[in-house]
């Protein structure tokens, strides 16, 4: 492994059906993640995407490059763009730092209206 | 009649499933399409001498050539304009195969349309080139005009406007579709028909037209073998002759956007290709038994009815009112359910039908159909089939 | 500061949550719900002997569907940032550092401390204000196994705005050398028509060439800037974040018998009709694009 290795890329279709699906996994019940008319009254075109949710999938998206035996030991994320249903996002990322067994990766997560989310991850392997 | 008329046939279909995320690569589609179609037409890979597909199809043919066996190729095109370019497929392997360049070819197209670029999300951040094709959408997208739904609605508002038809009328091509569909099981709406006041409460997507006028999108892989009739004769199926197969690209033809013809409540690119049907095969509209019409939109079935001749200017909508469509109407439409109804493959699915229903095999078969027109991509260059038994 | 930034300043290192249990220990079936939504096959999160996703630390503690509201620092928080209009919350920032994987039978705990309350910032939502706090997780036994920096934007919906925090520019046209002179044009509120120099025909879009001469020739006419409704779009779906909707697009015949696609302004769908008057305005849509749109000509008729 080395710096600047890139990781293969993943898209996501963002179906309504995955926003609430994960939502609710995520014990996350705020009407703006299951209800259109709500989100909408509060200012949103449709219902998006939690912020747990955009953790969990950044989250699945570095540990199933770094293998089962890589451990989380950082997680930070920022968010842009909201995931909307009907929108794709791909997960792009790089590897930007490598201290002993600690990783770091560069993550990017961009939708259709720009980049949904920005941040990195570190695995210790 | 011309001697390319009956020259060649159809003599093999295959297809991978039809779906919402093949999870396969689109050259492992192709791959399968192509590779079923060779064993449906009893050919072996290494048969095959001649391949054409799409510009728009991502697989070049030594690509799939390679992976499935098929060797010296002597014969390889490319038909451009996205849809437009699915008859235009068979017409270059008839003419290949015609004119002795080539004895076996086989016609594909696989992409994963839903689960990949979807091209029903618009042109508006495609990246920048400067060269000509790329510059004829610098008149569209800085306004926000970007989509397909969006470059048919505006030919659909002016045909409403100039014949008094209405999203009704449109709506039924639909409903057709989806009933067709509805008994298909290999279709993605199988068991799932709708009705007009269902089309008429789905959402806008481009006034004047609803979701419901919008094909799907898909992914999955088709592809077809083209022979001479002669060899024809010697292999398991009954030929889908290529009675008539022609291309047409018109006066100030822009890609789904010739909005600055005198008029544009007709498609006149699809009468060239009609014209050139009927002078090749010396049949006409009241010949034809089926019809698989391009229906990517619902509007443009409307004058491709007028442009083929099966009606009048203006008349096509009173044409649908009278069941004409129907499966036991005089002209059963889209019996597979469609790019509405069945899947959205650039319309090479409907060639497959076309080719099942010449076979008397078609899941809706409407009877004995000695011969049937197929139509490819609509408001872009594009062609068309006449197909028939031998 | 205005009294109610002072009210808001009170809060700043105030616990917002006292440390308050998850209602359920780390669970499997939880578990096997979360990697479930989210796709992840990791075999260790239901293994032999599982271990819960790290990013799923913040999902243990959430309150859950229909609690009850349980006066705290929170809610008194929120009551008072609703009282300042700022109704509505996203969250923008979430930095978590893990100290210990927990497994199923740990019991993870939460604490939230109020770091910063920002002043009132413009943003593509709306008006609002950043929210930071800490959210420090413990075991059973009081060990932190992770924190969480967590960072919202509590703010005032602004009616059917887009929600991009940058405005994003329409698409670029593809100009190259044979349609420049028409955007240059455009630049400086000319709407221009190409005209052949050796037939005089009028052409657009515009070509290298004359179809109906063949001469490469060729020269520009200003047009009147009137013109008629020849078709239009109402766009709806998919929507481009450069634009509002419904949108109007339509195709306009100019009075020197040209026609180009355009936008409609001043007029809503149901008041247009095909054929019916229009005017050229000017829309410095940024500072590289200016585009024509039409209105509809003010008219006698009431
Ligand atoms: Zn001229």
């Amino acid at each position: 492994m080395n710096i600047g290795d890139v990781l293969p890329p993943l898209e996501i279709p963002l179906t309504r059906s995955l926003i609430v699906a994960t939502a609710i996994a995520s014990r996350d019940y705020q009407d703006v993640h299951h209800d259109p008319a709500l989100a909408q009254e509060r200012g949103s075109p449709d219902i998006f995407m939690n912020i747990l949710t955009t953790n969990g999938l950044v989250d699945r998206f570095v540990t199933s490059w770094a293998g089962p035996t890589a451990v989380v030991k950082r997680i930070r994320i920022r968010l842009g763009a909201p995931n909307h249903p009907g929108d794709t996002m791909t997960l792009t990322g790089s590897v930007s730092a490598i201290d002993d067994r600690r990783v770091t990766v560069d993550v990017v997560g961009t939708n259709q209206v720009g980049v949904h989310v920005s941040g990195l991850v570190e695995v210790e392997l | 009649m011309s001697g390319f008329s009956g020259a060649t046939a159809i003599v093999g279909i295959g297809a991978t499933e039809f779906s919402k995320e093949s999870g396969r690569s689109e050259l492992q589609l192709a791959c399968e399409a192509v590779t079923a179609a060779i064993a449906d037409a009893g050919l072996r890979p290494s048969d095959v001498d001649g391949m054409v597909t799409f510009t728009a199809e991502t697989s070049a043919e030594i690509h799939v050539a390679r992976n499935v066996g098929i060797g010296d190729l002597s014969f390889f095109s490319r038909v451009p304009h996205g849809g437009g370019a699915a008859c235009g497929t068979v017409a270059h392997a008839a003419a290949a195969i015609h004119a002795g360049l080539a004895e076996v070819v086989v016609c594909w197209r696989a992409f994963n349309e839903r689960s990949g670029e979807r091209y029903g999300l618009g042109q508006a951040d495609r990246p920048m080139d400067t060269n000509a094709d790329r510059a004829a959408y610098a008149w569209m997208t800085p306004f926000g005009l970007s989509t397909p739904a969006q470059w048919v609605g505006m030919f659909a508002r002016r045909y409403m406007h100039e014949y008094g038809a209405t999203s009704e009328d449109f709506g039924r091509i639909s409903v057709i579709d989806r009933a067709r569909a509805a008994t298909n099981p290999k279709a993605h709406f199988f068991g799932r028909p709708i009705t007009l006041e269902e089309h008429q409460a789905s959402r806008w997507i481009a006034e004047p037209l609803h979701l419901l006028d919008c094909c799907q999108e898909t992914d999955g892989g088709q592809a077809l073998v083209v022979v001479s009739a002669e060899r024809a004769r010697d292999l398991p199926h009954v030929p889908a002759l290529v009675v008539g197969a022609a291309q047409g690209s018109g006066h100030d033809q822009h890609m789904m956007t010739s909005y600055y013809r005198p008029s544009i409540s007709g498609i006149p690119e699809m009468g060239l290709v009609g014209n050139q049907l009927w002078a090749q095969s010396g049949l006409g509209p009241s010949d034809m038994q089926a019809a698989v019409l391009y229906d990517h939109f619902t509007p443009f079935v409307l004058p491709q009815l007028e442009e083929l001749g099966f009606c009048g200017r203006g008349e096509a909508a009173d044409f649908i009112r009278d069941g004409h469509l129907e499966l036991d109407g005089s002209l059963p439409l889209n019996t597979h359910g469609g790019q509405l109804g069945e899947a959205y493959l650039h319309g090479m699915n409907g060639i497959a039908e076309a080719v099942r229903l010449v076979r008397g095999t078609s899941v809706n078969q409407p009877g004995d159909v000695r011969n049937v027109v197929v139509t490819a991509g609509t408001g872009v260059p594009t062609s068309g089939l006449v197909l028939g038994a031998a | 500061m205005s009294a109610y930034d002072d009210r808001l300043a009170a809060f700043v290192g105030r616990p917002l949550v006292a440390l308050r249990p998850a209602a359920d220990p780390v669970n499997v079936p939880m578990i096997r719900h979360w990697v479930e939504a989210m796709g992840d096959t990791n075999p260790r999160y239901l293994g032999a002997s599982p271990v819960a996703p790290a990013s799923m630390m913040q999902a243990w503690t959430m309150r859950g569907f229909g609690a009850p509201v349980v006066a705290g620092g929170f809610d008194e928080l929120v009551a008072l940032l609703a009282e300042g209009g700022y109704t509505s919350v996203v969250a923008t920032d979430s930095d978590f550092e893990f100290v210990r994987e927990v497994v199923p039978g740990d019991h993870v705990s939460v604490e939230e401390v109020v770091e910063a309350i920002s002043p009132e910032k413009a943003t593509g939502l709306g008006a609002g204000r950043f929210v930071t706090t800490l959210k420090t997780y413990c075991d059973a036994a009081g060990s932190v196994v992770a924190t969480q920096r967590w960072r919202t934007l509590r703010f005032q919906p602004v009616a059917s705005s887009p929600v991009e925090p940058v405005e994003t520019p329409r698409p670029r046209p593809a100009v190259n050398l044979d349609n420049a002179f028409w955007f240059e044009a455009a630049r400086e509120h000319r709407l221009v028509v190409q005209r052949c120099l050796a037939c005089k025909t009028l052409r657009h879009p515009p070509g290298p060439a004359c179809p109906e001469c063949q001469s490469f020739d060729w020269d520009t006419v200003e047009a009147s800037g009137r013109g008629t409704l020849y078709s239009f779009v109402v766009a709806h779906h998919p929507r481009h974040p450069a634009f509002d909707y419904p949108l109007l697009i339509a195709v306009v015949e100019l009075d020197e018998g040209t026609r180009l696609i355009t936008n409609l302004t001043g007029v809503t769908a149901d008041a247009l009709s095909i054929g019916m008057p229009l005017e050229v305005e000017w829309l410095d849509a940024d500072p590289e694009l200016t585009l024509p749109v039409f209105r509809p000509v003010a008219t006698l008729e009431h």
